[in-house]
């Protein structure tokens, strides 16, 4: 299944993300610290000082940016939130990752870890879908499985599911499995290459760059080309994945929008 | 001073070629020799060393070494590498003198190598304070050499100056407190007996200006000030007192005209960079190309690209000069593909607005008048809720070096085809911290926008050849003699194309993204081109 606006992860830059994956831990002098400012106008607070000190890097909305790496996916340089304090407080060594202002008081950072976690929480959502019908559905006749892969099990010619319910909203899953099409992330175009003996390699868009190429087929094979020693290449943004209009009922893709959305990191 | 003269006295009783200006003899230790004004001003004269950050002080980023040419630009392969001991992305062009080379590094470092061998000399470490105020990462561009001392920005907004044979410090100087929001990172400039220096800081509610220093003693000449003070009358573009915080930062190296006596440079965005309603009017000098007297700091003229600006659309690009035939007139010019998206033809005698045309995707602008002035599109300022225009903040181009070749007679940028989101929202000025009011947000992803290198007939403005980069680039170009363009992607490619057609004739996966600008020089007879990808430093030559 297309993720709409996927790209919003995983399209940043990835030097800085690579920078963090990379890095030491943290400072953990904050460890045994809690939280003191954690009510809704913290947030709100923590949020534009986010904006004002950490959003030319990360993004406005903390979805990633130049410099910085997605934030609302979780974070990989700390669980607590005496570490991410620390963090925010200090920079991480050797990374690109600077510390807030030094102007900043303790409350403003604690403000800003309040806002970091309100984009990590679990959405209360109260859907009319049946989670276990939906896997059924989703193995079965949605015939998801065949692309799509959760938990280790399924097709390779889709996303891997396995934590979409982190990332997708109810509204926005429904929107994906209805309209595919609409907007769908570039590493999952299909891309057409015709070589100079005229044969046609086709498949899903798996890196393009301004030389080169790599795309896996319908048999999953991978291939790498050179621009320069084909015939010619074209793209196909538009999905490779059906709508479920006409396939599924709409108590079905409730079932499976309830699967999909308790999909997420807290139930692998 | 009485320092620095023990120590050359020391060293020219122990290095025994000192003085030696030509290139290193086969076999021999390469030489390193005082690099005087005059060899500055005529830096095209001797292809084989590149003796400032845009090589030549017409800034054209033009190499007259013509060994690895278009036709045998494919032979090229890996010389050496020396890796930067820093994750930061590098940026910086390397200078070259009689076979030794300067590279600075992150945060605030520079190292002396073998120009051949990539393998150290020495390196200097500048101490930095750990409340450093930077908006964009920890970069350092370049030095600039006159004589045997090296001069270099520091992200405490210092300048040093370090001997150039031991890495010593000679002198340290504060050109602003760092506290309030200033830092250094461009490459400073030497014209006579001086050294011209901007800051950056524009982020931060900084006053913009630009120095020049005595490149002995360290002691400030004059000052620029980017913003005028409330005894000039442009200070009236500058509602109330927001000329105080106004930014208009001037963070690259700029280029001189000895005939004119005249140092041109460009100023940053006006501050706060998306919120516009504190600062209104026409924000005098941001976003402008100045030409200033050397002797006096003087402003001869001004060109301002972009008048209140909303976007964060410095004019902070490398000025290209060069004498052209225009209509039947021998023109001296300055060529300009600003942030904006238009490029621009400007002569620079007079300040005149001569050609001016988009280069890149625009939706601000209608046009530019018969001043060059922009013909704004209504509605395109940021807003709370987030207004789509191209070209998105980091610009139709950016700081990155373009280049000229006066064989093609064409400019060569990096030309990207994007748009964002721009937001605005209210902010206080608190001093050291960031003051900017707001942000953009693209609203594709980056495969869906174009980027290309394009190049330009600048007595025209029009498009001769353009060739797509997959899906961006972010790094300077180099012209040479052998017909070529050099530059990198932020795919990690470095590549080489035809001057004259644009095809692509060369190119190598060296891993990481390129953030800086080629450069070339020759040791021994043989041509080599650097570029910085990642934290590396490669350098190629033909195969032997």
């Amino acid at each position: 299944m297309p993720i709409r606006s996927l790209w919003t992860l995983v399209a940043p830059v990835c030097l800085a993300a690579l920078y963090l994956v990379t890095a030491p831990a943290a400072p953990q002098a904050q460890e045994t610290t809690e939280n003191p400012f954690t009510t809704n106008l913290d947030v709100r607070m923590g949020q534009r000082v986010f904006r004002q000190q950490c959003g030319r890097c990360h993004g406005r909305d903390a979805m990633g940016g130049e410099l910085g790496p997605d934030l609302t996916a979780g974070f990989r340089n700390s669980s607590t939130d005496a570490g991410l304090f620390s963090i925010v407080r200090e920079g991480l060594p050797n990374t690109q990752m600077i510390g807030i202002s030094r102007r900043s008081t303790d409350q403003s950072v604690w403000m800003v870890v309040s806002y970091l976690n309100s984009l990590n929480e679990t959405i209360a959502a109260d859907l009319p879908g049946n989670t276990a019908n939906g896997q059924v559905v989703f193995n079965g006749k949605g015939n998801c499985s065949s692309c799509h892969m959760v938990n280790g099990e399924g097709g390779r010619t889709g996303p891997d599911l396995s934590r979409v319910g982190g990332r997708r909203d109810p509204v926005e899953l429904v929107s994906d499995l209805r309209t595919p099409d609409e907007d769908v992330t570039p590493r999952w175009w299909t891309m057409r290459v015709t070589q100079e003996d005229g044969s046609v390699v086709e498949g899903l868009r798996m890196n393009e760059d301004t030389f080169t190429l790599r795309i896996m087929d319908d048999d999953e094979n991978l291939w790498s080309f050179s621009k320069g020693s084909v015939r010619s290449f074209e793209r196909d943004e538009t999905s490779s994945m059906p709508s479920v209009e006409g396939t599924l009922t709409g108590s079905e893709v409730d079932d499976v929008v309830a699967y999909l959305f308790s999909l997420r990191r807290e139930e692998n | 001073m009485k320092r620095l003269a023990i120590i050359i006295a020391l060293l020219v009783g122990t290095v025994p070629v000192l003085g030696q200006e030509t290139e290193s003899q086969p076999g021999a230790t390469p030489s390193f020799s005082p690099v005087t004004w005059e060899r500055l001003l005529n830096a095209k004269d001797e292809p084989h060393n590149w003796l400032m950050y845009s090589g030549t002080l017409d800034s054209q980023h033009f190499s007259r070494l013509d060994q690895v040419h278009n036709r045998n630009v494919s032979e090229l392969e890996l010389k050496w590498a020396y890796q930067i001991p820093q994750l930061d992305r590098a940026e910086t062009v390397p200078v070259v003198v009689d076979g030794v080379m300067f590279i600075t590094e992150a945060p605030s470092n520079v190292v002396a190598v073998d120009a051949a061998t990539g393998r150290q000399y020495w390196r200097y470490n500048h101490p930095l304070p750990d409340d450093l105020r930077i908006c964009c990462g920890r970069n350092n561009r370049g030095v600039a050499i006159l004589g045997e001392t090296l001069y270099m920005s520091t992200l405490d907004a210092h300048l040093v100056a370090i001997d150039a044979r031991t890495g010593n410090l000679v002198w340290d100087k504060a050109v602003a407190d760092y506290r309030s929001g200033y830092s250094k990172t461009a490459a400073p400039l030497i014209v006579k007996d001086e050294v011209v220096t901007g800051m950056a800081g524009g982020e931060f509610g900084v006053r913009g200006f630009i120095d020049s220093y005595n490149a002995a003693s360290g002691e400030l000449e004059w000052r620029a000030d980017t913003i005028p003070g409330p005894d000039h009358p442009d200070n009236q573009t500058w509602a109330g007192d927001s000329w105080r915080t106004g930014g208009s930062a001037s963070w690259i190296t700029g280029a001189y005209d000895p005939d004119l006596d005249l140092v041109y440079w460009g100023t940053g965005n006006p501050g706060p960079d998306w919120n516009g309603d504190v600062r209104m009017g026409d924000n005098l000098y941001s976003d402008s190309a100045l030409a200033l007297n050397h002797d006096t700091g003087a402003m001869e003229w001004y060109f301002q690209f972009t008048p209140h600006d909303v976007h964060d659309w410095d004019a902070i690009q490398v000025p290209i000069l060069a004498d052209l035939n225009m209509d039947g007139q021998d023109r001296k010019v300055m060529m300009w593909a600003n942030r904006n998206a238009f490029f621009y033809t400007i002569d620079r005698v007079t300040g005149e607005f001569l050609v001016g045309k988009p280069f890149a995707k625009q939706t601000w602008a209608e046009g530019l008048d018969s001043n060059g002035r922009p013909i704004r599109v209504p509605n395109t300022s940021p807003t709370p809720e987030g207004t789509l225009v191209s070209p998105p903040v980091g610009g139709g181009t950016n700081w990155f070096s373009p280049a000229y070749s006066p064989r093609t007679e064409l400019f060569y940028v990096q030309a990207f085809d994007g748009e964002a989101l721009y937001f605005k929202r209210d902010e206080d000025y608190v001093e050291g911290d960031r003051y900017t009011g707001g942000g953009q947000q693209y609203n594709l992803p980056m495969d869906k926008y174009e980027s290309f290198i394009r190049a330009i007939d600048p007595k025209t403005g029009d498009l001769r050849w353009e060739y797509e980069i997959q899906p961006r680039s972010t790094a300077g170009l180099m012209a040479t003699a052998g017909d070529l363009v050099f530059s990198g992607s932020v795919d990690g490619y470095f590549y080489a194309l035809d001057a004259v057609s644009g095809e692509e004739l060369w190119h190598m996966n060296v891993g990481r993204m390129v953030h800086s600008a080629p450069m070339s020089y020759a040791v021994d007879g043989k041509q080599y081109i650097t570029i910085a990808a990642g934290n590396v430093v490669y350098t190629f030559g033909l195969r032997d």
